[in-house]
């Protein structure tokens, strides 16, 4: 129970100053920056206590909200995808599953992490935007940062997921 | 009842969704009323402190263009110097006075940006002085190349500055050769492209003019420079123009700035208060009566001060006399006892 406590708490400090220190500091074509703090919720195995899913997210979302001066903005919109994470991650998994099916690079396949991963991101970004902006006066600009920073923080996770994990087996592709 | 706590405790999920949601848009819609907040932001001193090293370290990376940069611009500044020495010293001969420099008798304090935003609505940077260097919210933010924003909040040794690069930042701006005035937004996008809006149709505007600060507000003094004209359009409405200004703060690589910490005149913004809200009208009386009534406390005081001082005078040069008759009659002993108890 501890080991698997302190490896989040290894994960959300590592995550946050990877989010702080670099993926801040990126502004693709002035409007796209990835938020990899939402690689915290997406790790979460099948029937993982749902309280602890929200409260890991609301935390990694507080602090990020702490060192970016963005109030509230990062830790409801994690809370967001914390609550959703379980359903989601329910409809990719197979059926055959084991009951702590952990999602990877390895266990769901190339494209189902994929499109999980950036539903995930779409909802995260969406909502964090939404705020930022609080309004739909320059819509088009808005859906282009969520869009183009959904895309970019997929790529970057899938990256992690690669270098964290390398695949053992071609099969495991498929 | 029952039924009621097994309906929580099934859908605990839910209740605690809600409730970290409420405490988010809390902190969200909470962020103006700053006291309170400042423990939540980059102006808390575990983070501001974080971000110093940060930046300590990220600068000391990039010294060598920054040297390189500092040589261009010596370089460019003694040009400038000599040819304005030339100038000045054309002028000279027909002039009896020369001409103030630049606004030196505002007082200024230097700092240095440790973290900054340029791609969200509300923009904010965070700088390494506060309170206790005598940084005050609304006070103005320059840098060499122009003006950067405003102080927003501050903590004892850390503020957060709200740069133009933010869609709530409006500075009253003017254009320098016709004195013509407007105000000064930014739109979200490029962070080194501002909008003057407000001039009136009939100003003549052409491209390139320099925009500067009018001196209205008690922000900046007047003449500061804020970009260059670099593109004209109407307003929405028509009735005015709506100026593109590049801006000649570069934000991206800010990291030297100044405060001006004694342009801010707490009397003029009273006067300002007390025309819009007449209830504030006695208030501004009764302080000043407590101010007359200080200021005759401070005069007895000096006054007292002064007889004391002379009193010691007259008492220093009697002694001295005494001493010089202690001198005269060292043989007379008993004498000498005798003024002594008489003194």
């Amino acid at each position: 129970m501890s080991s698997i406590f302190f490896s989040r708490l290894l994960r959300l400090f590592i995550l946050l100053f990877f989010q702080v220190l670099v993926c801040n500091h990126i502004h693709l074509l002035g409007y796209i920056t990835p938020l990899i703090i939402g690689y915290m919720v997406v790790c979460f195995h099948r029937n993982t206590s749902r309280v602890s899913i929200l409260l890991w997210g609301f935390s990694i979302g507080l602090l990020f909200d702490i060192f970016s001066n963005t109030a509230g903005m990062a830790s409801a919109s994690c809370t967001l995808i914390a609550m959703f994470q379980p359903m989601l991650l329910d409809i990719f998994t197979p059926h055959d599953a084991a009951e702590d099916f952990t999602p990877t690079f390895n266990t769901l396949g190339f494209w189902n992490y994929t499109f999980y991963v950036l539903l995930l991101m779409i909802m995260l970004n969406a909502a964090f935007y939404l705020l930022d902006a609080f309004t739909l006066n320059d819509w088009q600009l808005t859906i282009m940062s969520i869009m183009g920073s959904s895309v970019m923080t997929t790529l970057i996770i899938i990256g992690i997921e690669l270098l964290v994990r390398p695949r053992k087996t071609p099969a495991s592709l498929s | 009842m029952r039924a009621l706590i097994d309906l929580i405790i099934k859908n605990k999920h839910w209740f605690l969704f809600i409730l970290l949601e409420v405490i988010s848009l809390v902190f969200l819609f909470s962020y103006n009323g700053y006291q309170k907040s400042v423990y939540f932001t980059t102006a808390n001193d575990v983070v501001g402190t974080t971000y110093n090293v940060i930046s300590g370290i990220s600068s000391y990376i990039h010294l060598q263009e920054e040297n390189r940069n500092m040589e261009a611009a010596n370089e460019e500044l003694r040009k400038e110097v000599y040819e304005l020495r030339q100038q000045l010293d054309a002028l000279q001969k027909d002039s009896v006075e020369r001409m103030p420099a630049l606004p030196s008798q505002y007082h200024t304090v230097p700092a240095q940006v440790v973290n900054s935003t340029l791609h969200k609505a509300n923009n904010l940077i965070t700088i390494n002085k506060g309170e206790a260097d005598g940084i005050r919210p609304e006070m103005g933010v320059i840098c060499s190349s122009g003006i950067v924003g405003i102080v927003y909040m501050t903590s004892l040794h850390y503020s957060i500055v709200m740069p133009l690069l933010n869609v709530n930042s409006k500075v009253s701006c003017r254009l320098r050769e016709s004195e013509y005035f407007g105000s000064l937004i930014w739109e979200r996008g490029y962070a080194n492209v501002a909008y003057a809006t407000s001039i009136p149709r009939h100003a003549k505007v052409k491209k390139n003019d320099i925009v500067e600060t009018n001196g209205y507000s008690d922000i900046f003094p007047p003449g500061l420079p804020i970009g260059i004209v670099t593109g004209i359009d109407d307003s929405s409405d028509g009735m005015s123009y709506r100026l593109k200004v590049r801006l000649f703060a570069d934000f991206p690589t800010l990291r030297e700035v100044s405060v001006i910490t004694d342009y801010f005149s707490p009397e003029r913004r009273l006067l300002e208060d007390m025309a819009i809200d007449p209830a504030k009208q006695d208030s501004v009386l009764i302080s000043q009566e407590k101010k007359k009534a200080e200021e005759e406390a401070k005069r007895k005081e000096e006054q007292e001060k002064r007889q004391k001082a002379e009193e010691d005078i007259i008492k220093a040069e009697l002694e001295k006399k005494y001493a010089e008759t202690m001198g005269a009659q060292t043989s007379d002993n008993q004498k000498t006892e005798k003024t002594d108890t008489v003194r």
